[in-house]
């Protein structure tokens, strides 16, 4: 019961953040330079073909109105029309957004309990070889561009050793897969399709990978040295004197005051993800949200842009409302 | 005086380990440092070095393997990978340090206000930063980068504009807790003027977690740059910079063509594992210095 | 049961060793309670270390640390997992950090009696319950579902030894159990360990720095000074006649609320890098002569004595009571000539203070309510005088404090410095700008913590010379005055060019004190400059306080926990307890005679030296501890006071004239007879 008027405290706050979030993009997209209806027409259209695009997508309107409008849009969810496709915005995104967050929560779940185990292992024997390792590993993953990784990986995993799949597109066409969330390896598993089960595999991989790399690296320095404090704690000194044997330290003393720092960081992360999803998805051809916002922005499609900076900024502030109930409910000393 | 941080059974270890610690992050700054200078040297001296222009074309050779007179080949315009990617490190380092340096001298300047000062000029300045860190890092890097539009001041704009806030923030909250502290109210209670109170006792003091950061964001400033230019909206071909020239390359990775694409990556890979070296060795002392 | 023969550790670092303990040896026997005593950097914790097999790794131990028939330093790694908690626990200094904050108290102790008592889960946790309730922790039942967090100090130092106990040890060691805890809970804590040894027939190390508060509760005690055992003896005869002349140093450096006077002992306790080769103590000893320097004296039985019950580590033992009974008339050579004016209302002449029925709330950020720290305080001060403000932890001493220096502004009533307002107040004008910064730096401020009050990046000179600034000097007058300061506190040019973390603590504090003076202010306020010292160092602070509030053309405060400080030098004394002035009047009367049960209380709760009954007034003992009173409308006291009645809880209380002294409760006359009849009916 704490737990929710707790939700709901923290959702009120959100209100402003929310309500700056909407202003922002849509001021930022209305002073993007370049004239999205000259980039649909081209350069032989007339001045008056120009103006009637204008009126149609309701450009000739004064900025409060198109505010205006834009805002009752969004209260009953519709986030207006494509200037390039002409297609319903609100439709396009709902197929782009399953194989982004098939990758991103793949990647941050693999992400989250490689870190974990990783980091408290290595802080329980800090400054040996294998916390050496640990940290080296952790530094190369902070400091490598997540798309030049990506690349590595296609030139060895399929340039030079050919195992996996060519980095153009998400599943193979020949597994005749009907898309029901957008997700392909859910999709395959739902209709027990086999060969799109493996193929649809076999193509996440090395985009996993490298989203993995990028962001597990943060998360293992931070596990660590929230480990490591934990271990030099007056607390766990304390424990430890009074000879409690290693499984309850661990268990009891060390896992969980590490952890109540792990949900702000996932959060955090999450968001790393979400912006390395841009660079990945455009390495591997993977046709998902990061592609589509990045089309959006490239030729000025104000909808597409606003549409999906809203939607990624909503998910991030989202994921961190996650993250602090949680901490909530992991460390007794917030006060909920 | 029992300390009882010496007491455990780790705890035990800590106190011997904090010069070892201390051993350890030298070699870090070291190693870090002397990385970023070899790169720094490399772009000053990049005529030197090579004797191909950082957008020379040579009509004889497009996408030639390394070997003869282009030591790392060439791209698919026949330019010379090699000198590009010294060239490379003149925008690349330059753009990332100086978005870094505007980014802490704009974000300092607001937290030490908003953070002494407190009030409706607090409120206002902290929602807006809320409203920045509700995008990732990333994300508000590309919208802004395609606001602005790429040319070098604009692209340090704008990566100075993404940090920015995480400085105002990180310098705010430093100066709420070290305004709590003894000392300011000696200065207070000394008749020290407010700006005298900012600026010879909490400016000083509040900069120490700026130090930390600043390196490791610069790294990150590198990685932002590069990643803004393999998507087409940093600094575009034919001018030498990584992430545009891995962006011409990777289409060439398909056909096992590596030249193009990796050289120019393993440069940006090292340069910011120099920062990320240098701000670690910076972390750990810091660290070691408060235990 | 526990027997340290020899025990040396060396401490090798990067940059230089620490020898932290040479030649160490002395016993604890079963059902004892011994006493480990010296000043930090003593060696005490390091000897708790050893005995728990826990030194830092860069240590090299010798010598021997029987425990039972195996040697600790010895043990296999099987064997000290075995010894820890079981054979030895230790009960940690500061229990709010030595409690893990993600798990319940109840499991806490749980862990400790599965381990060590073989108990089931089940078991164990209604066993806790049962030592919650011995260890004195009201509704045990509730307390088993806590986190620290949710405990208050007195609260977690109980769940702290619980914890200890519940690894039933044969030796039970208490690292400094008391400190941060407020005098009348003190006695209450270390009454806890003599009942361990009594009851459970446990052995206890009792680890502090405050010879005097747990002398009572001792057999023997032992005394370390530079890592070296210097005396070791029956807790009773060494507190009355030491022989060690460190000994008595430390005992004549804590003040006493008899009124005694401090003896300061010059220089401090050196840092050794190897084993010493003559008396660490010679350096500092009015009776070292060349022997004393040249070689170490060993630890010799005392005549007639056997060594293990009596020894000391000097050549030159000394002999007869520490404190020789202090009589009225020595007395107020002790504390400056009284002052002209007693702080009363209808004393006319100016006031260097003024505050009129303050009220100070804080509001809290969010919501309503708020906490309320002063409660209508009115005080006057005028030239020359001294007030000492007492009061325990949460009283609103540091809130006052603040109020005086104008960072913290009155709720209601109204404060002024030299007949002036330092922050805004309806109806008053206040001097903005410049005028606002001289008028700041006529009263300057003594801090708690002496390198925090420095600003650490920049230099001593420059933080010292910060008050002149304000006033515009140049930069020649100020290097003046400046110089002149340091000569008055003892300190050497030198000092000006270094940063705050080079310096000691006693150095700081003197920096401290020079930049409170350099200015000439009218009125010095002193916040607990000495609770964060070591003893000796506090008895040379204390001596240059006492010359500095003897200054007749300036006003002092003085503000602590510590009754006995503040007997020393004060003219007057205002007891505070939860924001309100509970007592008041000039010093020795409030000492020797406290109306006020508070008053009382607090007095009775203070440790004194030779056990001599603690004032002429007959002494209270609160029921409950300061956390669980709740201020309601009445008498502040009502919640924690045997003697309270349904007046008391209805109607607040205000000082009315006793004698010489104000004291704000209703039932003092008939105090004397309620204290009789209850000490009559146990």
């Amino acid at each position: 019961m704490r737990i929710f008027r707790f939700v709901v405290r923290r959702l009120l706050q959100l209100i402003p953040v929310l309500l700056g979030v909407v202003v922002l993009t849509f001021l930022l997209v209305r002073v993007l330079p370049g004239d999205p209806i000259r980039s649909i027409l081209g350069q032989n259209a007339t001045e008056a073909d120009a103006a009637a695009a204008r009126a149609r997508f309701g450009l000739d309107q004064p900025l409060w109105r198109q505010f205006l409008d834009y805002l009752g849009g969004l209260v009953t969810g519709d986030f207006g029309t494509s200037i390039q496709s002409g297609a319903s915005v609100g439709g396009e995104m709902a197929l782009r957004i399953g194989p982004t967050l098939e990758l991103v929560v793949i990647a941050v779940s693999i992400a989250l309990v490689v870190a974990t185990v990783l980091g408290v292992w290595s802080a329980r024997r800090a400054n040996r070889l294998g916390d050496h390792g640990i940290r080296l590993f952790a530094l190369v993953g902070n400091s490598i561009p997540e798309f030049w990784l990506g690349l590595m990986l296609v030139l060895l995993g399929y340039s030079v050793l050919g195992w996996f799949p060519a980095p153009s597109g998400r599943v193979d066409p020949d597994a005749n897969l009907t898309p029901i969330t957008g997700a392909d390896l859910v999709d395959a598993v739902l209709t027990a399709n086999g060969p799109a089960i493996s193929s649809a595999a076999a193509h996440l991989v090395l985009p996993v990978l490298t989203l993995v790399v990028g962001v597990v690296a943060p998360l293992l320095r931070s596990v660590r040295a929230s480990a490591l404090e934990v271990l030099n704690s007056e607390a766990y000194a304390a424990a430890a004197a009074h000879g409690l044997p290693p499984r309850t330290l661990l268990h009891g003393y060390l896992m969980r005051s590490t952890l109540v720092r792990l949900p702000a960081l996932a959060a955090l992360v999450f968001g790393t993800a979400i912006g390395s999803t841009v660079l990945v998805e455009y390495v591997y051809s993977w046709q998902g949200f990061g592609q589509w916002a990045l089309r959006g922005l490239l030729y000025r499609d104000y909808p597409v842009v606003q549409a999906s900076v809203l939607v990624i900024a909503l998910c991030y502030v989202l994921v961190f409302l996650i993250a602090d109930v949680v901490h909530a409910i992991l460390d007794p000393r917030v006060r909920i | 005086m029992a300390d009882l941080r010496a007491a455990g059974a780790t705890g035990a270890t800590a106190r011997v380990t904090r010069s070892r610690d201390d051993r350890f992050a030298r070699l870090l700054i070291i190693t870090g440092a002397a990385i970023l200078a070899v790169v720094a040297m490399a772009a000053l001296a990049a005529p030197l070095l090579s004797s191909w222009g950082a957008t020379e074309i040579d009509p004889a050779a497009t996408l030639a393997a390394p070997g003869g007179a282009h030591p790392l080949g060439t791209d698919t315009n026949g330019m010379d990978v090699w000198s590009r990617v010294l060239y490379a490190a003149r925008l690349d380092l330059g753009i990332a340090v100086a978005a870094v340096a505007l980014a802490v001298l704009v974000g300092t300047l607001l937290g030490l206000v908003a953070g002494y000062l407190g009030g409706w000029l607090d409120d206002v300045l902290m929602r807006v930063v809320d409203i920045f860190q509700a995008f990732p890092t990333f994300i508000l890097a590309l919208a802004v980068a395609a606001l602005l539009g790429n040319g070098t001041v604009n692209l340090i704009i704008t990566i100075a504009a993404v940090n920015a806030p995480a400085y105002a923030r990180l310098v705010r909250a430093e100066v709420r807790t070290q305004r709590e502290l003894p000392f300011v109210d000696a200065a207070v209670t000394s008749g020290a003027s407010t700006v005298g109170v900012l600026w010879r006792h909490l400016l000083p003091n509040s900069l120490t977690p700026v130090r930390v950061i600043a390196p490791l964001n610069c790294g990150w400033a590198m990685l932002t740059l590069a990643g803004l230019s393999f998507l087409g909206l940093g600094v575009s071909i034919p001018e030498a910079e990584w992430g545009a020239m891995i962006s011409l390359g990777a289409a060439d990775v398909v056909g096992g063509r590596w030249w193009t694409s990796v050289p120019p990556g393993l440069a940006l890979f090292v340069s910011v594992l120099g920062f990320s070296l240098l701000g670690e060795g910076l972390q750990e002392r810091a660290n070691a210095k408060r235990r | 049961m526990l027997s340290i023969e020899n025990l040396s550790v060396l401490i090798h670092r990067a940059d230089r060793q620490v020898a932290a303990l040479t030649d160490v040896t002395f016993a604890v026997r079963p059902g004892e309670v011994v006493g480990l005593v010296g000043e930090s950097g003593g060696g005490k914790s390091m000897v708790a270390r050893a005995v728990v097999g826990l030194l830092p790794t860069g240590a090299q131990a010798t010598g021997q640390v029987r425990f039972g028939d195996a040697d600790v330093l010895r043990m296999d790694p099987a064997a000290l997992a075995a010894h820890r908690g079981r054979g030895a626990a230790i009960c940690f200094q500061n229990p709010r950090g030595a409690l893990s904050p993600t798990r319940t108290v109840g499991r806490q102790l749980s862990d400790r009696l599965v381990t060590h008592q073989e108990m089931s889960p089940r078991r164990a946790r209604e066993a806790a319950r049962e030592l919650f309730e011995a260890v004195g922790i009201r509704s045990p039942q509730r307390r088993l579902d806590a986190y620290p967090h949710e405990l208050s100090g007195g609260m977690a130092q109980r769940v702290m030894i619980s914890l200890a106990t519940g690894c039933a040890p044969g030796l039970l060691i208490a690292d400094e159990p008391t400190t941060g805890l407020d005098v009348t809970l003190t006695r209450e804590i270390l009454r806890q360990f003599r009942h361990a040894a009594d009851v459970d027939g446990r052995s206890v190390l009792l680890i502090s720095h405050d010879l005097a508060s747990i002398a009572e509760i001792c057999d023997r005690v032992v005394v370390l000074y530079a890592g070296t055992v210097v005396e070791a003896g029956p807790a009773g005869q060494i507190f009355a006649e030491p022989a060690h002349p460190y000994t008595r140093a430390l005992l004549r450096s804590v003040p006493d609320v008899g009124g005694r006077p401090v003896v300061a002992t010059p220089g401090a306790m050196p840092l050794l890098q190897r084993a010493p080769r003559h008396c660490p103590f010679a350096a500092r000893c009015a009776h070292a002569d060349d022997t004393c320097t040249t070689r170490r004296p060993p630890a010799t039985p005392m005549a007639g004595r056997r060594t293990d019950e009596w020894s000391l580590a000097c050549f030159h033992p000394q002999s007869g009571p520490v404190a020789p009974a202090v009589e009225p008339a020595e007395r107020s050579t002790a504390s400056p000539t009284p002052a002209p004016v007693a702080g009363d209302a209808a004393v006319p002449g100016p006031a260097v203070l003024e505050i009129d029925d303050v009220h100070v709330v804080y509001r809290s950020r969010f919501g309503s309510g708020g906490h309320h720290a002063l409660r209508g305080v009115s005080l006057r001060l005028a030239p020359g005088e001294t007030l000492g403000v007492v009061g325990e932890s949460g009283c609103g001493k540091s809130t006052l404090a603040k109020l005086i220096m104008g960072l913290v502004a009155p709720t209601s009533g109204t404060v002024s410095v030299a007949g002036q307002s330092l922050v805004r107040q309806p109806g008053r004008p206040t001097p903005r700008g410049r005028a606002l910064r001289r008028l700041r730096t006529r009263a300057q401020f003594v801090f708690q913590d002496p390198i925090g009050s420095l600003s650490p990046r920049r230099r001593v000179g420059d933080s010292i010379a910060e008050p002149l600034r304000a006033a515009g000097l140049s930069a020649a007058q100020r290097q003046a005055r400046v110089a002149a300061v340091l000569d008055r506190m003892e300190l050497d040019r030198s000092i000006l060019r270094r940063y705050p973390h080079e310096l000691s603590g006693g150095q700081a504090q003197r920096v401290g004190i020079a930049r409170a003076l350099v200015g000439e202010p009218d009125l010095i306020v002193f916040d607990e400059p000495t609770s964060a010292l070591d003893v000796t160092v506090q008895a040379q602070i204390l001596a240059v306080i006492a010359d500095v509030t003897a200054d007749t053309d300036r006003a002092s405060v003085f503000i602590s926990h510590d009754l006995a400080t503040v007997r020393g030098f004060a003219d007057r004394v205002a007891v505070l307890y939860l924001g309100r002035v509970v007592e008041e009047g000039p010093v020795d009367v409030v000492f020797d005679s406290p109306r006020h049960p508070y008053t009382r209380a607090l007095l009775a709760s203070a440790a004194r030296l030779g056990g001599e009954p603690t004032s002429g007034a007959a002494a209270v003992e609160l029921v409950r501890e300061l956390e669980e009173g709740d201020a309601a409308t009445g008498c502040a006291l009502a919640a924690r006071c045997p003697f309270v009645t349904d007046t008391c809880r209805s109607q607040p209380q205000h000082l009315q004239p006793y004698g010489a002294s104000r004291a704000a409760c209703w039932r003092i006359p008939e105090l004397d007879a309620l204290i009789g009849k209850q000490a009559a009916t146990p």
